[in-house]
């Protein structure tokens, strides 16, 4: 793929942009190329996208589902094969069959609605920590929607994104040992730049490079994981960015209050899915009482404000039924970002309540999915999102990996997914040669299993 | 086919008027409203057999509703039939419309969404032959090579389109799943946070 394809509204002082990015002297090895993708038309819907994002409220309360809703579901039991497999359209949308990661790791190309042309069509891998590792089909509109979504997050902290032409906007930033990291530009940002990179040491001629160069991008804001960011914060930064938006995993307050000290700008925490996107960002501090107040005893629950204006939040409980308001259930979701993937009632595994403040949605006590460290032989940590670099090329359908009290692993995969030989050599660079490790075959791992646990006590990212 | 049976035409009015009842969502685990066990078991008592046991109704109790609300849709539009008074004063198709309601009607299920079954004539059509022939009945008036006939001239037409919208859906997944592994060696596109 050529730049003219990467960026097809290059401008010359992106192209600039894009070559500072790529030849500075501090630079990390880049490992990828990628760019926006985004065509004329194609700015446009985003463009659309954010004007509608930005035009106001969610028009849902309880009982009473969003005006767009009706449309969606007759569109996908029109236009996609999944939902078409159901029969007629029930009059009631609480009738509708929920699905979950099983269901699109199946067949995910039966959710492609019939009509729409694949020449742009893109794809993002994802392992998800239920065990059920997906290949998501997507769109350059849909990845270019993730920057006006975190401009609203930004903005309910009273952040409004300054940079544009000649400076750097965001960058997201990973510690993995092996990670997809590229420069690029974000045409709706002026071309400012944007790039991903990864902390780990491996990825840069001289780890020093790492607070030189970020430095010298001074990007506006952050993005990444908690892992990253505690990684971050022992970096030397002379420079400050004005936010951090945690995604990935779960924050933990602690994490929290320790980069926003570092840092002195504020840290969003933002519950996002791959199948979905950017679902809400947390409200901080907001302790605020409920309607009604809940009694005194009752732990502190944060809330997360809904982002996106045409993604429908219910809250299930494990038969499938509705939760009343304040009531703690499955997050489902229907609608969403990727027209490449409808969801229609897509049971997420994270679990919370859904309140309703100043007549607006909110997720109350949203349960994150916090991050497994594992150790190695060598008493090393090893990151899960290193355990799954290391077996993609395994392509195991499900898998499950625990760590036992006394270190020992033991990895459950189905049956004939893959030679332990390979799983074996996958594994074993990471923990050490000694490490202790059972593998066992087994037919199915079930629907809901958490693909990485451990019996030792938690590692706080921050003391990686 | 050995049999005649009522009038084809009674049998397609019947299922123009369904009543709504009748067409009401299926009960799958929480949601739905319409016990089709239940409705079954009444129909196959009404028809001069005893209620259905505990492992009789659990054809009508599936716990997938992705996979078995269209199916049970189908055999509440098909009780509603065989409730005609021409079946009922008979006593003696019990057995074969229990059989032909937890077995008999997946294939249709598969291709053809229930309300059309209603609404529209061929379908009501193929249903009423369906359901007659599973009876071993021919509709009134017409010859075994006739009855055999229609059935088959209706059957051959739908099968057809199945067939073609079988082929057309299949060759649109496989382009998706060949775009989709083509573009897994490709480039991405850019966001600027990740999951």
């Amino acid at each position: 793929m050529t730049d003219a394809e990467r960026f097809p509204l290059l401008t010359e002082h992106g192209r600039q942009m894009l070559q500072r990015l790529r030849e500075h002297p501090h630079a990390p090895r880049y490992t990828a190329q990628c760019g926006n993708r985004l065509t004329a038309d194609y700015l446009r819907r985003v463009l659309a996208f954010e004007a509608e994002l930005n035009a106001g409220s969610h028009d849902w309360s309880p009982g009473a589902p969003p005006k767009w809703l009706d449309g969606f579901v007759e569109m996908c039991f029109r236009d996609a094969p999944f939902y078409r497999r159901y029969g007629a359209r029930p009059a009631n949308f609480h009738d509708i069959p929920t699905i979950d990661r099983a269901d699109l790791s199946r067949e995910i190309w039966s959710f492609v609605p019939d009509a729409l042309s694949l020449d742009d069509l893109i794809i993002y891998a994802t392992s998800g920590t239920t065990g059920h590792p997906l290949t998501i089909p997507s769109h350059p509109i849909v990845g270019a929607c993730y920057t006006p979504l975190i401009r609203a997050a930004l903005a309910r902290r009273g952040i409004e994104l300054k940079s544009g032409r000649g400076q750097v906007a965001c960058i997201l930033v990973g510690y993995q040992r092996r990670a997809y990291t590229y420069p690029s530009v974000t045409p709706h940002q002026d071309d400012a730049g944007h790039i991903k990179l990864n902390l780990h040491p491996g990825d840069w001629r001289d780890p020093d490079d790492r607070a030189k160069f970020l430095d010298e991008c001074n990007p506006e804001i952050y993005t990444g994981d908690p892992i990253a960011f505690a990684e971050l914060m022992k970096l030397p930064l002379r420079t400050r960015p004005r936010a951090l938006i945690s995604t990935a995993m779960g924050l933990r307050p602690g994490l929290c209050r320790a980069l926003e000290a570092h840092f002195g700008c504020p840290v969003l925490n933002m519950y996002s899915t791959n199948e979905s996107g950017p679902i809400a960002v947390e409200v901080p501090g907001a302790h605020a009482a409920p309607d009604p107040p809940t009694p005194a005893t009752s732990p502190p629950l944060t809330y997360f404000h809904p982002l996106q204006p045409r993604l429908y939040i219910e809250i299930l409980d494990p038969d499938g039924r509705p939760c009343p308001p304040g009531v703690r259930g499955e997050v489902t979701l229907t609608g969403g970002l990727n027209f490449y993937l409808p969801l229609l009632r897509y049971r997420t595994n994270d679990y919370a309540s859904l309140e309703f403040r100043a007549l607006q949605p909110v997720l109350v006590g949203l349960e994150g999915r916090p991050p497994t460290l594992y150790r190695g032989a060598n008493s090393q940590i090893v990151n899960d999102l290193d355990v799954t670099g290391a077996l993609h090329h395994l392509a195991l359908p499900q898998f499950a990996l625990h760590q036992l009290a006394d270190g020992a692993l033991y990895m459950k995969v189905v049956r004939g997914a893959a030679d332990q030989r390979q799983i074996r050599e996958a594994l074993l660079p990471l923990f050490g040669s000694s490490q202790a490790l059972t593998i066992e075959e087994v037919d199915s791992l079930g629907d809901k299993v958490v693909q990485y646990t451990s019996d030792l006590p938690p590692v706080h990212p921050a003391q990686t | 086919m050995t049999q005649e049976g009522p009038f084809l035409e009674s049998l397609t009015r019947r299922l123009a008027e369904c009543p709504a009842d009748f067409l009401a969502e299926p009960r799958i685990g929480p949601a739905g409203k319409v016990h089709v066990a239940a409705v079954v078991s009444d129909l196959i008592r009404d028809l001069g057999g005893e209620p259905l046991i505990k492992a009789q109704a659990v054809a009508f109790e599936p716990k997938d509703a992705k996979k078995h609300r269209n199916r049970l849709s189908l055999a509440l539009i098909t009780c509603w039939l065989l409730h005609d008074p021409w079946f009922l004063q008979h006593k003696r198709f019990a057995e074969k419309a229990y059989e032909f309601l937890a077995l008999g009607l997946a294939e249709l299920a598969e291709h053809v969404r229930a309300p059309l079954c209603v609404s529209d004539p061929d379908r009501r059509e193929e249903l009423a032959r369906l359901c007659l022939k599973a009876l071993d009945l021919r509709p009134a008036g017409e010859t075994e090579a006739q009855a055999q006939d229609r059935f088959n001239t209706l059957n051959t037409a739908e099968r057809q389109r199945v067939i073609r919208a079988a082929r057309e859906a299949e060759e649109r997944a496989r382009q998706i799943r060949e775009a989709m592994a083509r573009k897994e060696a490709e480039e991405a596109a850019d966001k600027w946070s990740r999951e």
